[in-house]
């Protein structure tokens, strides 16, 4: 690091007084909707009375350097909109999940290595956002697909070798993103999320993917198949070759049942780890 | 006072209030039980036992009138108690007299019964009914039986032949219709049979769904005639009952279901969106929900925004990403170019 700017010794107060005022300027004319973009927030705490605005409806802090949420956020329990993007959270505080209001959730971007416990507590979230974190299977807390009213969720760039089966609960989902995870197979119950508009896939370990698929809406105008990137056997590549919909009709045929439980049978190794994930940003240690 | 020789007053006490006797009372004795002439009276009406008459049940003594009232069945014919042999059957309790086939008047008590259709029928009734029965119709106009179908007329049903058609006169049968009211006629005036042929050219409209003439309340929609219950949504199938339908590829729809397959819910608000829809990445939004995911900052028709996960981002958002991922997005992007 040779051409480090030169050391002050009043840190980001510059930074740090533009938040101030924009509490001031909300508290003034009574903003409900709250903008923090790219202060150099490091702590919510030095925000000053931002605990006091419990009118705001939504509070957006994306791109600043929080690495912790305090539990008494959940005091502005007229939020709706809540967006963490791209700062360093490694935790989330259990407390998020009683917001009343909450409608949208986003923290993609971050460090999150889990999430606590009871998270899947949320009443009303519609959009929770999860994309480029250090998630997997195994540091979901056990309610997490109690979310009814989630409509979309977004896990992308996440390490989930595995979506479990508990998936087929969100009965209300229209957006899934399993973009570039590890992925080295899908459950039969997402055959039963009957409103999915969107299957984002690509970039896996995929090899097969269950026949239940093939009758989702997931080849009309409207909606979105991502495939690409995966391992999968021939005649689905070959199909993919051909778009997305050829997949859904191979999956509907009996071949396809077929060739599906007889590779259940075979249990075949899953494909090798493809992506490299030292380089991302979520791996970084504060 | 005979048979208590043995006994003194002072040894003997009421059953019923349990105090002494006065040296001159008349004292009643019952299966050895003493008691008071006050004493001895009905568990139920405190009264003296007519001509000495009493029932016991569970160590009380009752008149026979109470006794009764409260304890002794009714007979499900005559409605009279019934004293002695008690007759059980169809939920009911019978004399022995009473209980008897209600085919042929044989009485069942002895000879047993069997239940056909709600009746206690002697075995020879019941064989008889059956073989002839077999769910048949009877004419109400001639009591005969009617083979086949029969004809519906006013809540009855009769044999076809015994009416005509109002318009052209031809023998019916049971495709008759029925009809019941008629747009510019009183309802005294219809309430009349035609055939089939002459019903169908009276202009009767018929039911869109259940295929049904409609003669009641009519919807018109779709470019048929629906009975207001039977106009419903394609999808929850609810009826609309009035209220506005959207209609889509011949199929109507309620608002809600609409919407929710063809129309445009804002994915930020979930709404349907009023006013100009701002359409992009297979999603719709209000125009002033539109704005970058990342940043929340709005976007204009006029914003140049990037695609991650089907979403916008926009320019400042987008340069904010980690550099390894805004590589595999730009990958990404030109995988779909190259497919498209």
């Amino acid at each position: 690091m040779s051409h480090q700017p030169p050391v002050s010794c009043i840190p980001n107060t510059g930074k740090m007084s533009k938040a101030k005022k924009v509490i001031e300027e909300a508290k003034e004319i009574n903003n409900p909707e709250i903008d923090l973009v790219d202060k150099g927030i490091t702590s919510l705490d030095e925000v000053p009375g931002l605990y006091q605005l419990t009118n705001i409806t939504r509070l957006t802090l994306s791109h600043n350097k929080i690495s912790t949420v305090p539990a008494g956020l959940a005091n502005l329990i007229n939020l709706e909109i809540l967006n963490f993007a791209n700062n360093h959270i490694e935790e989330l505080p259990v407390s998020l999940s009683s917001l009343p209001k909450l409608r949208i959730l986003n923290v993609s971007l971050n460090r999150l290595n889990s999430l606590p416990r009871g998270f899947g507590a949320f009443p009303v979230l519609e959009i929770l956002d999860l994309t480029y974190n250090n998630l997997n299977e195994k540091v979901l807390p056990g309610n997490f697909f109690m979310i009814e009213s989630l409509r979309a969720l977004y896990l992308g760039d996440n390490d989930f070798e595995i979506l479990p089966a508990e998936v087929g609960n969100l009965k209300n989902l229209q957006i899934l993103s399993m973009r570039e995870n590890d992925l080295i197979e899908v459950p039969r119950e997402l055959g039963e999320l009957t409103r999915l508009r969107e299957l984002h896939l690509q970039g896996n370990r995929l090899l097969v993917l269950p026949p239940e698929i093939g009758s989702l809406d997931l080849a009309s105008n409207k909606s979105v198949l991502r495939l690409e990137g995966n391992f999968w056997v021939t005649p689905i590549e070959d199909q993919l070759k051909l778009g997305p919909s050829h997949v859904l009709d191979y999956l509907r045929s009996e071949t396809y049942k077929v060739l599906y439980s007889r590779h259940l049978a075979a249990k075949p190794p899953p494909p090798p780890q493809t992506l490299d994930k030292s380089k991302k940003a979520s791996r970084a240690r504060s | 006072m005979p048979g208590i020789a043995t006994m003194t007053l002072d040894n003997m006490f009421c059953t019923r209030c349990g105090d002494g006797f006065e040296s001159n009372e008349k004292i009643v004795n019952s299966n050895g039980e003493l008691w008071h002439t006050n004493c001895f009276v009905c568990a139920q009406c405190f009264r003296v036992f007519p001509d000495g008459v009493f029932y016991e049940f569970e160590g009380r003594k009752y008149c026979e009138r109470d006794f009764q009232v409260l304890f002794a069945p009714c007979c499900g014919k005559c409605g009279e108690f019934v004293i002695g042999r008690v007759i059980k059957a169809m939920n009911s309790n019978w004399h022995p007299n009473c209980f008897r086939c209600e085919e042929c008047d044989l009485v069942l008590a002895d000879a047993g019964f069997i239940k056909h259709g709600n009746r206690a029928l002697c075995h020879a009734c019941n064989a008889r009914v059956k073989a002839d029965g077999l769910q048949n119709y009877m004419c109400h106009k001639c009591h005969g039986v009617i083979d086949g179908e029969p004809l519906r007329f006013r809540g009855e049903v009769y044999h076809g032949y015994h009416f005509s058609c109002a318009t052209c006169s031809v023998e019916l049968d049971h495709t008759a219709r029925e009809v019941k009211s008629r747009p510019g006629y009183a309802a005294n005036d219809v309430n009349n049979l035609f055939c089939l042929r002459c019903h169908d050219k009276m202009g009767i409209p018929i039911c869109g769904a259940c295929r049904r003439p409609i003669e009641e309340r009519i919807v018109t929609a779709l470019g048929k005639h629906w009975h207001v219950e039977h106009f419903v949504c394609a999808k929850c199938e609810k009826p609309f009952h009035g209220q506005r339908h959207y209609e889509r590829r011949g199929l109507a729809y309620c608002e809600l279901h609409y919407h929710q397959l063809f129309g445009n819910m804002c994915h930020v608000c979930n709404q349907r969106v009023a006013g100009d829809v701002f359409t992009a990445l297979n999603k719709a939004w209000c125009v002033h929900h539109f704005a970058c995911s990342v940043c929340d900052a709005p976007l204009s028709t006029r914003s140049k925004f990037y695609e991650c996960d089907e979403r916008p981002a926009c320019r400042r958002c987008y340069e904010k990403f980690p550099v390894e991922l805004r590589r595999r997005l730009r990958r990404a992007r030109e995988y779909t170019v190259r497919r498209n």
